[in-house]
């Protein structure tokens, strides 16, 4: 039986600690991990826990993150509760073990740091990673600062585990920005934080040997596509009602309450922008500053980011004019992940609106509030003209000569 | 909101120190934040520090600050990168140094007409801790400095943050915070 | 059977066997209750070209064809060889490959070819060569 420990009703831990303490009180069966930074003290704190008797528990160290998520598959295909953490170039080498979990099925939980992909080598954080994830059938939940890092954590294990889910799940924090920034975090003692994940329950697990299952099996083109649509239509259909049911759930336990789509002061504004990690609050910052300037803006931050929730950003940007999406990671050829998916959601929204990319952070660039106001004044001229009054594209923050394109 | 900015090299404990004023901070019910740019990540490097300290949740996650305060916990760092950047007229500067307030300043000019008070944080962590730690000895000096809280309530919470440590070093922390809420001018 | 996506269980996860099952081990394999998804179900026999045939007169029961063959499709019964299980076959030929008796108890036969008839003709033991 693992110890309890104490815990002060706030405590000032950074996302990497929130993270980590998270996965303590749910008492994870399996950590198949492989350090890297600024991941790093998540998986480093686990074994510290598990080496003092705070876990019942196995820490597997591993060659690499391919490994890594291998092993959590295997173990997670045992019937265990499994977590691991990693960042970045890491997690590119998860990529394929990625797409394993997810059409196995199996519940994991991935605390992925977001960190830019080199070259050039850079340990600080934009969302190159996460948005590496997108297609990989895992559910994506974005936390904004170590509270949520800490929160979203035990929202993932619960929707993941739920035997009409069993999808596996990341929750994103910034890196640095998030991971290694201390802060206020209001924590559930170790009781109650487990209590509100309950007791794994396993699902065709490998170790119930009266019902022998094959995992991984092979199907070709004779079944392949049909697996593929039912993990599809599960993204589509059964993980929303389960992530809103457990944010209810959440708000009667703790009084904090999330949203599949964050917005603030949406009702009646004329321009938005549309962003994820840390940025979502710097701009709730600045959109407050500017309303009381009598400027009608607001803020939408993007909360699950798989599956994407069409329907809920459709409602949130009725009546908005312009919409400036935000993008942290190079989109290297294209517009930005955030505005081609904006796009396809309000294009048959039977309203006009002026849609314009903003790409900006790349590496741990800082994003100001300067540029945020900047981007506001651009978007309020673009709703006043009802047409773009700048390039479609711009890189913001960047040295050098103005880059825009379209 | 109160902002601080803090200029040390990699190993010498400013992360540690923001996080550990945070948590002080925390206990009497405001809001804080601590982070750190950590540059090129080796130990003896310059890397920079933060605090935010407000009544209400902190926003605001811009590594762009105009600081209340600067803490310069090593005495080359006043030299060899520019402490004052994106200050402000009411700024208030404490710089660990051997010298006197007004001999650091004739060394810098770039800190003339500011606000700047000194203590040498490296001889007194090297007296007290046995090693050039300055992180503690800073945060006694910023007590005093600031007045922010009574400096036995803040010992008292700082050792409930170092619990970690061996008693010892725990009672030589304790002592180099008062050395430095004693002796900075 | 699976008829769409909607029809089978989520995951890429096959059952051995339909309902619960103990002492699976100990239970030959005519006996348990394989589930339809199982490849024991399934027959291979027509990829066969050739077959293994086998002549019981000749076996010393080493159960070296039991151990090489790759589709477990040698019976074997309390360590007796029985015969070859035709439906999982795939007429590879290990183990008349390695089958050491003089003549050997397993030889390799057209598809077609009738049993009776090749048991008929079964080779003499060879001489050794001086």
């Amino acid at each position: 039986m693992a110890d309890k420990m104490e815990l002060r009703d706030v405590e000032v831990w950074d996302g990497n600690m929130a993270a980590s303490q998270a996965m303590r009180q749910v008492q994870i069966d399996v950590v198949a991990a492989y350090p890297i930074t600024p991941s790093t003290p998540i998986v480093e704190n686990y074994g510290n826990y598990l080496a003092n008797g705070y876990v019942d528990g196995e820490f597997v160290m591993v060659e690499s993150e391919h490994a890594a998520m291998s092993g959590c598959i295997g173990a997670s295909a045992a019937g265990g509760r499994v977590a691991t953490a990693t960042s970045s170039q890491g997690f590119a080498l998860m990529v394929e073990t990625l797409y394993q979990a997810s059409g196995m099925r199996l519940p994991i939980v991935l605390n992925v740091v977001n960190r830019a992909l080199a070259a050039p080598l850079n340990v600080n954080g934009d969302h190159s990673d996460m948005y590496l994830g997108r297609d990989s059938g895992w559910i994506q939940l974005d936390a904004y600062n170590p509270q949520q890092a800490y929160d979203l954590n035990f929202i993932a294990f619960r929707v993941a585990e739920d035997h009409e889910v069993r999808l596996p799940c990341m929750v994103h924090q910034d890196g640095f920005l998030t991971s290694h920034t201390a802060q206020g975090v209001k924590t559930l003692d170790d009781d109650t934080a487990y209590n509100f994940v309950g007791e794994f329950k396993p699902m065709n697990d490998m170790l119930d040997l009266d019902h022998p299952v094959t995992h991984g099996v092979q199907t070709e083109e004779d079944w392949h596509f049909e697996h593929k649509a039912r993990q599809h239509n599960d993204l589509m259909t059964k993980v929303f009602p389960k992530i809103e049911a457990a944010f209810d759930a959440f708000e009667k336990l703790t009084g904090r309450r999330y949203n599949i789509v964050e917005t603030y002061n949406t009702e009646g504004a004329d321009a938005v922008v549309v962003c994820m990690g840390t940025s979502v609050e710097t701009a709730i910052e600045v959109a407050k500053e500017l309303r009381a300037d009598g400027k009608k803006v607001g803020v939408i931050g993007i909360r699950v980011i798989r599956p994407w929730p069409h329907a809920q950003i459709a409602e949130a940007l009725k009546g908005i004019k312009a919409i400036g999406a935000l993008d942290r990671s190079s989109p290297n050829g294209t517009f930005g992940m955030l505005y081609n998916e904006l796009a396809g959601t309000v294009v048959n929204s039977g309203e006009s609106k002026v849609l314009t990319n903003y790409v900006y952070g790349l590496g741990g660039r800082d994003l100001t509030k300067v540029h945020l106001r900047e981007i506001y004044a651009e978007l309020l001229a673009n709703a006043e003209a009802g047409k773009p009054t700048t390039p479609l594209q711009q890189l913001i923050g960047v040295r050098g000569p103005k880059i825009s394109f379209h | 909101m109160l902002e601080i900015r803090w200029h040390s090299r990699a190993g010498q404990g400013a992360v540690t120190g923001a996080k550990g004023l945070a948590d002080v901070v925390s206990t009497t019910g405001k809001h804080v934040q601590a982070f750190a740019f950590y540059g090129s990540a080796k130990r003896g490097a310059a890397m920079t520090a933060y605090n935010r300290v407000d009544d209400h949740e902190i926003l605001n996650h811009e590594k762009y600050m105009n600081p209340d305060f600067v803490f310069v916990i090593d005495p080359a760092l006043v030299y060899t990168t520019d402490v004052t950047i994106n200050d402000k007229p009411e700024t208030v500067y404490i710089i660990t140094t051997h010298m006197s307030t007004d001999e650091l300043v004739a060394s810098q000019p770039k800190l003339n007409g500011k606000k700047v008070y000194t203590v040498d944080c490296i001889k007194i962590a090297q007296e007290t801790i046995g090693r050039a730690i300055p992180n503690t000895p800073m945060l006694g000096a910023f007590m005093k400095i600031s007045g922010m809280y009574d400096i036995e309530f803040f010992k008292e919470s700082m050792k409930r943050i170092l619990a970690k440590l061996p008693p010892k070093i725990v009672d030589a922390n304790m002592d180099a915070i008062q050395r430095a809420y004693d002796e900075v001018k | 059977m699976n008829n769409g996506w909607n029809d089978f269980e989520i995951g890429a996860m096959l059952r051995s066997f339909d309902g619960a099952v103990n002492g699976i081990a100990t239970t030959l394999q005519e006996d348990r209750p394989y589930s339809k998804s199982n490849s024991f179900t399934a027959s291979v026999a027509d990829w066969r070209i050739e077959k293994p045939i086998f002549n019981k007169d000749y076996c010393i029961d080493c159960q070296f064809c039991w151990i090489y063959c790759p589709d477990i499709s040698i019976i074997s019964r309390d360590k007796k060889m029985v015969g070859v299980d035709y439906d999982h076959c795939k007429g590879c030929g290990i183990c008349a490959e390695v089958c050491p008796t003089n003549p050997k108890s397993l030889l390799m036969f057209a598809e077609q070819e009738d049993e009776d008839k090749a048991l008929a003709g079964w080779p003499e033991k060879e001489k050794k060569e001086n």
